[in-house]
Order: structure tokens, then sequence, then C-alpha cells
């Protein structure tokens, strides 16, 4: 007789591969069970916040160059949106980032492959509300009944800008004694203080003449000298102080002229120079303006050059006292309160929806 | 007589472990399991207002100044803290306002006494938790030039504290 002891049943042996496989097929479609657990509007909620963080702490790509200063012919260049000003101060957004991110210029689909991302064609709504400013900025569809959402509540950087009146003029002697038919004024725009200023040394508070829009107002010019002497404007020329090397001597040289000034509190501003001005002038440097000549061991000075009809006393001038171009009693455009009102924060709220 | 070896008799058993594991799996991938998904998006959403509304009033507003939440906590104001943090998570870009509530403390250790945690209120909007909330918890450290606790015998000095604010939706 046979000793079947040891055999193997190949009943045993069937039912177990058949259950092993069954048991792996099983595993492997787990993950797939749960797929329908995930409603589309936890998926729309996620995407929303991940736009929300790109936007709210991200400074976009690329960086450097930011991709903000791109022109419209090289829109492919940029990858991704993001208006933070670095990804060490989230919530706080630059606002040639803001100005730039809601430029009528892009299209839908450079916001959903830029910001939104996705392989799903989502639709969506950014709108951003910033304290003291009438307008809501926003981009994209009206938002339905039902949507995927987040909100941030950030700050945006503001700009500094300088008024130079005539309490100013007369706390620091800006005013020519002498009889003469031109005056010049000048303003130094110090980018080495600026940038590498002792107590201000965070970017979000800096005033970054590269960077950064600089407004300086010139009033109560109709409060100088013999009003009825006409006098014009004749340029605004920036001359630079660049350190080559160490041992070069350091010479002022004109880099630049400026022709778009606001005159006399005219909504828009003039075309060229020379213009006839009677009361004030105001200058706004857009954001960048000074980056194609200056880095940040530049001193940059702004010269504005009036002429008059006939001989004028008492007029605006700091670079008289020791010759033409002296520019030691320059008004300084920096990080004193009294000069220059500094950049502070504005609240603002970004709101993110995805459909 | 044929012979029984290498039959297989477990055919039916075979075919209803086949039914039931394709049953399960049908079962399984049909049925709708409630989860508190949606639950979990409000509190990630409540979580990232309440972080950003703390850590932008713990942002000073310039170079030279202090952050509205550190002169709030030296100050103990409570109704600047009421004002700024329900106007931070409270605002949308549109005309409508949210209407979120919430209670804050402040935390801290007593360094005259050892070392313990001392906590103390520090504001909220008139609507005390009754339980029956789904509140979610935020925080941010906050330094404040301050005597802790009041009458401890040491002049103001640095100290970090923290502030921890319970926000909820009705």
């Amino acid at each position: 007789m046979t000793d079947d002891a040891g055999n193997l049943s190949i009943d045993f042996l069937a039912g177990f591969t058949i259950f092993m496989i069954a048991l792996i097929y099983v595993a492997t479609l787990i993950p797939g069970l749960f797929i329908g657990l995930e409603s589309q509007t936890i998926d729309y909620d996620a995407v929303a916040y991940r736009t929300g963080v790109i936007l709210a702490e991200d400074p976009g790509m690329p960086d450097n160059p930011a991709w903000e200063t791109f022109p419209d012919e090289r829109r492919d260049e940029v990858l991704r949106f993001g208006l933070a000003i670095s990804k060490d101060h989230p919530n706080i957004l630059m606002p040639q980032k803001v100005d730039r991110f809601f430029c009528s210029t892009w299209s839908y689909d450079d916001y959903r492959s830029r910001a939104v991302f996705g392989d799903y064609p989502y639709k969506y709504n950014i709108s951003l509300k910033v304290e003291g400013e009438p307008v809501i900025r926003s981009t994209g569809e009206e938002k339905p009944d039902g949507y995927g959402y987040i909100r941030r509540v950030v700050k945006v950087k503001g700009t500094s800008n300088a008024t130079i009146d005539h309490e100013k003029v007369s706390k620091y002697d800006y005013i020519s004694h002498d009889n003469v038919t031109n005056d010049v004024f000048s303003i130094h725009i110090n980018c080495t203080e600026l940038l590498h200023n002792e107590t201000i040394k965070n970017p979000v508070y800096q005033i970054n003449p590269l960077k950064d829009q600089i407004m300086i107002n010139i009033t109560d010019l109709d409060q100088m000298g013999n009003t009825s002497i006409n006098t014009s404007l004749t340029d605004i020329t920036i001359y630079r102080i660049k350190p080559i090397s160490s041992n070069s001597p350091l010479r002022l040289a004109p880099i630049r002229t400026f022709d778009t000034p606001y005159i006399d509190s005219e909504t828009s501003s003039v075309s060229g120079l020379p213009v006839k001005v009677t009361k004030n002038i105001t200058m706004i440097f857009p954001p960048g303006f000074f980056s194609d000549f200056a880095d940040d061991t530049t001193q940059l000075y702004v010269f504005l050059n009036f002429t008059h009809d006939s001989w004028k006393q008492n007029y605006l001038n700091n670079t008289w006292n020791e010759g033409p171009w002296n520019v030691s009693k320059s008004f300084e455009y920096d990080y004193n309160p009294v000069n220059v009102t500094q950049p502070e924060l504005k609240d603002g709220v970004l709101e993110v929806a995805v459909w | 007589m044929v012979n029984e070896s290498g039959q297989l008799y477990t055919i039916e058993g075979i075919a209803a472990g086949m039914i039931m594991l394709v049953t399960a799996y049908l079962v399984l991938g049909a049925t709708s399991v409630y989860t508190p998904g949606d639950t979990h998006i409000s509190d990630m959403q409540l979580e990232q207002l309440g972080t950003d509304a703390l850590r932008m009033m713990n942002t000073p507003v310039n170079g030279t100044s202090e952050s509205q939440l550190r002169e709030i906590i030296e100050n103990d104001d409570a109704n600047a803290f009421n004002t700024q943090f329900l106007n931070y998570v409270n605002s949308k870009t549109g005309t409508e306002t949210d209407n979120l509530h919430y209670v804050a403390e402040v935390s801290y250790r007593n360094i005259t006494d050892g070392g313990t945690t001392w906590s103390y209120p520090l504001a909220d909007n008139n609507r005390p938790l009754t339980g029956g909330e789904h509140p979610v918890r935020v925080t941010e450290w906050v330094i404040v030039h301050k005597t802790l606790p009041p009458d401890a015998p040491y002049a103001p000095k640095d100290r970090a504290v923290l502030v921890e604010v319970l926000l909820w939706r009705d």
C-alpha cells in the first residue's frame, strides 16, 4: 500500500494559488477603490489652495531677472506667477508683481498654465482687494454657485515718495539768492545707502530704487522768486557716480533724461521738455527705471534745470553755493521720514475660486 | 475504476469564492463612504485664514514701528485685537463679509516660579464656546517687551509669548 503521508493535495495547491492571485489582485485594486471617495469639491478646494499658496507665498519663476519685468514678447519665459516679495516673506506682496499679474495682456490660458496648473481645464476667479485702493483687481470668470475656494490675508508693499515744499526749501536753504536766469536743483538717490542701510535691512521695508517706483513732488514754486517772471523746466537729467575701481576718481556723468513729469497738477504727464512751470512738478519714476544703469553701488543725482525769461532771484536752487553741479546740498531721498514718506505695508485680501 | 487522484472537487468553492470577491469589490467600489472630507477642507481654510491674520497682525507696517499684535499684548488692548482680527478674517474682496467668531488667549512661561506655563484671556467677540462649535486652533509666537506675570519683581523685558486663537464659523 502506498503511503501518502507528506503528499500535498492538488486541491489545496489549486485553492491556495487562486486565493493568492485573488488577494494580490484585490490588493492592487484597493487604491483605486478610494478614488470614488474624493469629491470634486475637495479637488477644487485643493487646487484653489495651491493657487493661493503660489500667489501669496512665492515670488514666481524666474525670479532673477524677475518675471514681472518681462515684456509681452517674452511671456513664454514666465514659468510661474507669484506675487510675494520673496520666499522668506510670505503674504507680503510686491506691487510691481501685482500690477503685472493683473495686466490685461495675459490670456486665460496664461493664468491657467502659470498659476492654477493641473491637467484638468479648471475655471478660476482670482481677486485682490487692497486697503485704500478704490478698484478691486480681478481676473477670470464670474463665480458659479459651487466652487473651490481659499482666502489669504496679505499685505502689499507701498511706495515711497518725497515732497519738497516751501517749508523744506526754507529749512534746507534751497534758495538761490543770486540774480540769475538759470537755476539747478538736485536730488540725491544713494543706492548704496538705500540698499545697504544698517537699520533697514528687511527688503519689505526698503526703498529699492532699482525695483520700486520713486515719486518726487516739488511744490510751492509759486511762492519762490518773482512770479511775474516766467520759468520753464528745461530738462531733467539723471547723473550717475559709479565707482569703476577703487583707484579711479568719482565723476558725475549724465546717463539719461526724464521727459515726462506732471506739471502744475495736470492729470497727465507732459510729453517732452522744456515746459512752463508755475506751481509744482511731480516726477514718477516707474519701477525699474533706474535698473538699466544703476546697481547697489551707484549714486544717482536727478538734476532739474530751470530757465527764467529774465533775471530772477530767490528761486529753487541747491547747487549755487560753490558753483554749478555742486551736489553737497542735494536733497537726500533716504530713510529720513522728514524727507521721504517711507514705504508702508497696506492690508489686502486675496481670493482664489476654482471650479 | 477511475482513480480520483488529481480531481478538483472544490469547483463550487472556487466559484463561490470568486463570486464573493467580485461582490466585495463591487460593493466597496459602489458604496458612498461618508468621510468628513468637506469639514476637513473647511478646517484647512479656517486655519489658513487665522494663521494669515495673526501673521499679518505681527508684521509691522514700516521699518521703524512695532507690530500691532505686539502693541496689543503689551497694552492688553482687547478692543484693538477684536477690531483688527475680525477685520482681517472677515474681509472679502466683494462687498459682503464673513461671519467668524473667536476666543484668543496668551500663554507664556512664568520665570518666577520655575517655568510653568501661564495663560490669560486676550480677547473674544462675545460669543463664548458652548461645545457645539467646531473651532480650529491657530497660533503665533510674538516677542513683547513686558513684565510677565504683571506682578513679577522685574522690569519689562523682551519675552516670547504664544497667542492662541480658537476660530469658528456658525
